[in-house]
């Protein structure tokens, strides 16, 4: 992997090259493995380097892109070419577009580990034989995945930006099979050597020993307790359709500034500064990501920003912005639901007659300003009784607003699970929700 | 590039690779976006990079990196042989691979126009174009069209003798007409939803989807959304648009006759598959009407090609013949486990990601209806168009789908339009109750850019010929 120095030299030959006008190099470079594994044996086996620059040209208030990946011959020209001659083609802005400017805030730290980095096929193969082992001893089969990966993305401008930092993830996956159901579980950090593979490995087969032979139930309305893996995708979702300033603008959101729209035990902010929240100290456009409240006490609290929305509003951006330009806006990546007070027996402890539901899977947007979604339940679906958890139960489809959902909160647990998405990562408790629709 | 992907080899089988495959993937993709009135990008990709697969103790192992020069193969094919020895440790049961013959080749897409070749500024005059179309309807608050081409060139080469070129072109376009109120968003897309509808095929693809013709009457179609009745709520007919069967076939039939599902190598995550393999041949999978085929020599598929990422020819496979299921789409690997021949559809997505097993174009074979029958001949009913989500479960059997926007049909008629329409069912008991599909002049292919599979993930372009289709008793009701 390059240094931040490397990396930057490689954007400033290309700054270097450009003719006129505005404009900003972004370079990630990403080493990243996967050790994928199928009925107690690794199955899948990959890794990869590669080194992205992209090109964003600003010039008479026409803006052109170009993205390079793995081609590194005349990069410069390559890209100053294929960029400038975008841009002369493109109509010029109503409003022209501006690079952001320095912001002169001091880097906060990003989630990084050298043991990660530094991780092996070997290490990982040996996490993934301690996580079969136990489901095997158990008679039982054991598929998932270890992925580490070493990313570091620079950024430097004609404005006088320049900036870099480098993030490790590891991630842990597990999903153990039965005859007849399944149990799942997973871990997400920077730091290789604090997973902890055997308790993820105890927790799946917990949970598919107590997942066998499940029964049908009808669909209904029910009284539930969510694990943390099913809220952290339900916060997701909320991010994805609402919390961007451009949804707001566009009156696609379905945040309105001010109003109560959830239960008042429900505070959710975004903080890419949170030592557990993976932290990235910018943004794609190089601008410091600030913390943001987005529902505060159950009441919409702000908006994510990134330049251009945040010159419509006449406000500073909030660094949220994804690569530009784009038509998508901003998002809220470092999620967070606030933690409350009892534990996730507690939770379950107070319904008498409900369901626990451990993982949600292909969750999809049914009608996004009122938060619908739809998807089903997977691996650990459980009846509650009296307190208790009881039998399991087979998957069920929900088909349930988000907002609605959150405005019936029961009960918040204390402990708290990170979980990485596509989208970004979301610090999740477990949550008891009075009324939750299942459909099919 | 020959060179460097025949060093890869060389070098992986002497440190002690059984079997070694390299890939070096070239790809430039250009895309043009309007929002609003406004060019909001032009951008022009280009990609490029090599990844060595082999066996070593009898596991997979797989390297890739975007340095083309003899120390980044050399470095390359020996991590990947490192990885599969480190996997090794696992695994008691060596993999084994179907016979497949060396072949040298080439293949190309058959291109009309180069979309390469037109000029920017005629692609800029299209979407602008559209956008002033859509611009016409007033609550029409937002309006996205954008259009993206693309050149592919693959050379893959395999310790067992074969050496393919590979050139795959795909052109696409489409547009999104977002129309809002104070409690209501509804959005109308066009030629079909996620953006695009994309082709194997050169700039004719775009021209033949008539985009700016089409704008003002699909913003139009979004505005009426906004005050239109909702989706009625019952067991009812369904008439299935084009693009709502395409998306139909891809998750409910196309996914579970993935041979890999069905050994469980996405079990932890994309899932596994309700059709096993003692199912073959005797499961009554739809209706007599239901036919559907894997084929990667349909013309103008997203899944059309010469030969697959591990050189297997490509082929046609009868996946559901007359409502009876008959078979998988496979690799290698997984048709060895079933002692037979790969069905030639291991596709990565670029020169960064292993092959799995993926689509081509899977295609519900067209009937003798059309679309103006199996309206007239409904009684109560709806007819649904462009997919808005999709769900289903893990083994592809309980899904829900919802659609832009839906006809209500009332005695043989269309009686209006209503919103919010969603549909929902079990795989099987949904294809059984399929009694019409519309013929050939309806039937057209349709390319699906987003299909994801695998870890790291993967996004596959996969085509779907499809035209509509009616069922019957089906579960509906508004989101």
């Amino acid at each position: 992997m390059r240094s931040a120095e490397e990396t930057l030299a490689i954007a400033g030959e290309v700054l270097d090259a450009v003719p006129a006008g505005e404009a900003e190099v972004t370079v990630v470079e990403t080493d990243s493995a996967l050790t994928r594994f199928a009925a107690n044996t690794i199955h899948q086996n990959v890794a990869e380097t590669e080194l992205t620059v992209r090109l964003r040209l600003v010039h008479e208030g026409r803006t052109g892109v170009a993205e390079v990946r793995g081609v590194e011959a005349d990069l410069p020209s390559r890209l100053v070419t294929a960029a400038d001659g975008a841009r002369r083609l493109t109509p010029p802005a109503p409003a022209a577009p501006r690079l952001p400017r320095p912001d002169r805030r001091p880097d906060q730290p990003a989630a990084y580990a050298a043991a990660t980095a530094a991780a092996s096929p070997e290490q990982r193969a040996d996490m993934v034989g301690r996580i079969c082992g136990i489901a095997s001893r158990r008679k039982l089969a054991a598929y998932g995945a270890c992925e580490t990966t070493t990313s570091r993305r620079s950024i430097a401008s004609t404005t006088g930006l320049r900036r870099s930092a480098s993030t490790t993830r590891c991630s842990l996956t597990v999903v153990v099979r039965g005859d007849d159901g399944a149990g799942y579980a997973d871990r997400h950090g920077a730091d290789i050597d604090a997973m902890d593979a055997e308790a993820l490995g105890l927790e799946a087969v917990d949970t598919c020993e107590r997942n066998q032979h499940a029964t049908a139930i009808d669909p209904g309305v029910f009284e539930v307790v969510l694990a943390p893996y099913a809220v952290a995708e339900m916060i997701a979702y909320l991010s994805w359709m609402g919390f961007s300033a451009l949804a707001r603008q566009e009156g696609r959101s379905f945040m309105r500034p001010g109003e109560r729209l959830m239960d008042a035990g429900v505070s959710i902010v975004d903080d890419a500064t949170a030592p557990n929240l993976h932290p990235f100290p910018f943004d794609w456009e190089g601008v410091s990501s600030l913390p943001v409240t987005l529902v505060e006490n159950g009441v919409c609290a702000g908006f994510v920003y990134d330049t251009p929305t945040a010159a419509l509003d006449g406000v500073a951006s909030t660094g949220h912005a994804l690569p530009m330009p784009n038509t998508a806006g901003p998002l809220a990546r470092n999620l967070a639901l606030a933690a409350g007070s009892g534990s996730r027996e507690d939770l379950v402890a107070g319904v008498r007659r409900g369901l626990y539901v451990t993982r949600f899977w292909y969750v999809r947007a049914v009608h996004e300003l009122r938060t619908v979604i739809t998807g089903m339940t997977r691996e650990g679906t459980f009846r509650i009784v009296d307190g208790r958890l009881g039998a399991p139960v087979r998957d069920l489809r929900f088909t349930q607003s988000i907002v609605d959902a959150l405005g019936g909160v029961a009960g918040i647990s204390r402990e708290r699970a990170l979980e990485h998405g596509d989208n970004g990562v979301v610090l999740a408790p477990a949550l008891h929700l009075l009324r939750f629709a299942f459909t099919s | 590039m020959r060179e460097l992907a025949e060093r890869a080899l060389d070098t992986a089988t002497a440190a002690g690779a059984t079997y070694a495959d390299c890939r070096i993937v070239n790809r430039r993709i250009q895309m043009v976006s309007a929002k609003n009135g406004s060019i909001a990008r032009i951008e022009l990709y280009e990609d490029e990079g090599l990844g060595v697969r082999v066996i070593a103790g009898g596991s997979w192992g797989f390297a890739a990196c975007s340095r083309l020069d003899g120390a980044g193969v050399d470095a390359s094919a020996a991590r990947a042989v490192r990885i599969a020895r480190a996997g090794a440790r696992l695994n008691s049961v060596p993999v084994r691979l179907a016979p497949v013959a060396p072949v040298t080749a080439e293949y190309r897409t058959p291109v009309g126009r180069d979309p390469f070749s037109v000029p920017l500024d005629e692609k800029v005059a299209l979407l602008l174009a559209v956008d002033a179309g859509m611009a016409r309807v007033a609550p029409v608050a937002v309006r996205e069209a954008s259009l993206e081409v693309s050149e592919e060139h693959r050379l893959f080469v395999s310790s067992e003798g074969s050496r393919i070129d590979q050139t795959i072109v795909e052109s696409g376009a489409g547009f999104d007409a977002i129309a809002t109120s104070a409690d209501e968003v509804q959005t109308r897309s066009y030629p079909n939803s996620f953006g695009r509808h994309q082709l194997c095929a050169g700039w004719e693809a775009i021209e033949e989807m008539r985009l700016a013709e089409n704008a003002e009457r699909i913003a139009e179609e979004a505005a009426m959304l906004l005050t239109a009745e909702p989706c009625p709520v019952g067991m009812m007919t369904v008439i299935l648009d084009g693009t709502q069967a395409a998306l139909q076939v891809h998750e409910s039939c196309g996914h579970p006759t993935e041979l890999d599902r069905v050994f469980g190598s996405e079990a932890a995550f994309a899932g596994t598959s309700f059709l096993t393999p003692e199912l073959v041949g005797s499961f009554r999978y739809g209706s007599e009407a239901v036919t559907i085929t894997a084929d990667a020599t349909t013309p103008g598929g997203l899944g059309t090609f010469g030969w697959d990422d591990e050189g297997v020819p490509a082929q046609r496979t009868v996946l559901v013949d007359q409502g009876v299921f008959r078979g998988y789409m496979s690799s290698r690997e997984t048709a060895a486990l079933l002692d037979g021949a790969s069905s030639g559809a291991m596709r990565a997505d670029g020169w960064s990601r292993i092959p799995l097993i993926r689509m081509t174009n899977v295609n519900l074979l067209p009937g003798t209806s059309s679309l103006e029958e199996m309206i007239a001949t409904t009684e109560e009913g709806v007819y649904l168009e462009t997919n808005r989500s999709w769900s289903i479960d893990d083994r592809r059997l309980n899904f829900q789908f919802g659609t832009q926007n839906g006809w209500l049909i009332r005695g043989g008629k269309r009686a209006g339009l209503v919103r919010n329409p969603l549909y929902r069912g079990v795989t099987p008991d949904f294809w059984r109750s399929c009694d019409a599909v519309a013929g050939p002049a309806e039937w057209q292919m349709w390319g699906v850019v987003n299909c994801g599979k695998g870890q790291p993930g993967q996004l596959m372009h996969v085509g779907h010929g499809a035209a509509p289709c009616r069922f019957q008793r089906v579960s509906v009701g508004p989101a």
